[in-house]
């Protein structure tokens, strides 16, 4: 079990920032989402954390020391693409793996492919996209690892098969083992994971845990009745992160103090005042891009 | 008890609230008896598909709420006096119905006696033996 410190790590190509000044700490044996549109930086991420790629400037310690050789038996990492030998059998594989670690489960890892529904006798070129995910989450999940990176790791799996991973994940968390896991799918991250970060163009937009973020961030929406209405200041309240008004709405969205926020905007003459609770998919949404967001709940007018 | 708890993590509501008061609801209402177990965190967050230290906060705040208690290496047990723990709480959950109901109705332009006609209409119906 480690603590997992990521320290303004930097990583460029070139002029391009990939990654930039990211810090964030992973507690040992929780389970970490990571979330961004594509082209954020997860990827880069990863492979700094686990020396695969060389940051540009910053640091990734656990337990406060850069990584050994050794600590590759402790970590498990699901690449985005699944890196297999094509001529290779899915069982050949399992047997590379069971050679290259020693705390590496086979029976387990024909266990986790049956359920997969994957033959292990196929040659890795015979394999479907979902099934050749499949195949690298078999051999995750059998490594006894104490950490684990998980890179979109249900992607190209129907729905079964993810919840499959995700039932994975968690029976790792209830080890103690620590999961660090990309997915575009949100819903996955809500339910398995206690914290997230978020991450735009390199930088880190936003993090902490998810059920703190969901009892803290709100849309306050105040109905005036009348265009000749002033916030008198309120947009900026540091409380209050967004403000979208149109004649007679107007829709705040506040990182903090829901209620006073309300009888703030009832006291400068709202009629109504509504307070909508967001989910995780629009709390990310609005971190990336408050616009889209904005529109969404609208859209959605959730209650 | 899994047919008892169900979770919605898409809803804005935390998953740990979700599990608070539902477990409290099963509680005041009698589907959990007092003495009775509990899963354990593995298993209810396997259930459910959720983060196992999520079931463990929800568990933790229950037994401060000393609805729950928690025995070490035999598992979680409703508590007992946790019924009545529990039926206060539950109370407190339709007060903050209430108090949403209200603010809605007054937020959608509504009268104080438009809004007393309305809770006066829904107590005769969900109370016509009482009429």
């Amino acid at each position: 079990m480690s603590t997992i410190q990521i320290s303004h790590l930097t990583k460029r190509y070139g002029r391009f920032a990939a990654v930039d000044d990211l810090s964030l700490e992973i507690p040992a044996g929780s389970v970490f989402g990571l979330l961004g549109p594509n082209g954020a930086g997860k990827t880069t991420t990863f492979k700094c954390m686990l020396d695969l790629a060389r940051p540009t400037s910053g640091t990734v310690l656990y337990d406060g020391k850069p990584l050994a050789p050794e600590a590759f038996e402790k970590i498990a990492y699901v690449p985005e693409r699944s890196v297999l030998y094509e001529w290779m059998t899915v069982a050949e594989h399992l047997e590379m793996e069971r050679r290259a670690f020693r705390a590496f489960d086979t029976k387990r890892a024909f266990e986790l492919l049956a359920g997969f529904d994957v033959d292990p006798r196929k040659t890795a070129r015979k394999l479907s996209k979902g099934m050749r995910t499949a195949v690298m989450a078999a051999i995750a999940f059998a490594r006894n690892a104490d950490i684990l990176i998980l890179d979109e790791p249900t992607s190209g799996l129907d729905p079964v098969n993810q919840r499959t991973v995700l039932s994975l994940i968690i029976n790792e968390a209830a080890k103690g083992h620590s999961v660090i896991f990309s997915s575009h799918q949100v819903g996955q991250v809500e339910r398995a994971a206690e914290r997230i970060a978020v991450m735009d163009r390199g930088r880190m937009v936003l993090s902490g845990e998810i059920d703190e973020l969901k009892a803290d961030r709100k849309i306050v929406e105040g109905i005036f009745p009348s265009e000749s209405y002033a916030l008198d200041g309120l947009a900026s309240d540091p409380r209050v992160a967004h403000v979208e008004c149109t004649e007679r709405i107007c829709r705040v969205l506040v990182l903090s103090g829901a209620d006073e926020i309300g009888n703030a905007l009832a006291q400068r003459g709202a009629a109504g005042v509504r307070i909508v609770d967001l989910n995780l998919e629009d709390i990310f949404l609005y971190a990336v891009s408050p616009k889209t967001a904005d529109a969404d709940v609208v859209a959605g007018a959730r209650q | 008890m899994p047919a008892v708890l169900t979770v919605d993590p898409r809803s804005g509501v935390p998953i740990y609230l979700q599990i608070i008061e539902q477990i409290k609801r099963s509680v005041a209402l009698g589907v959990l008896q007092t003495g009775e177990q509990l899963p354990t965190v593995k298993q209810l967050a396997l259930d459910l598909t959720i983060n196992p230290n999520t079931v463990a906060k929800a568990y933790r705040d229950l037994e401060r709420e000393q609805v729950i208690e928690t025995f070490a290496g035999r598992g979680s047990f409703v508590r007992n006096g946790g019924v009545s723990e529990a039926k206060t709480a539950i109370s407190d959950v339709a007060a903050k119905a209430f108090e949403t109901a209200v603010r809605d109705a007054r937020a959608l332009g509504l009268s104080k006696e438009d809004v007393r006609d309305l809770i006066e209409r829904s107590v005769e119906r969900w109370f016509p033996e009482e009429r």
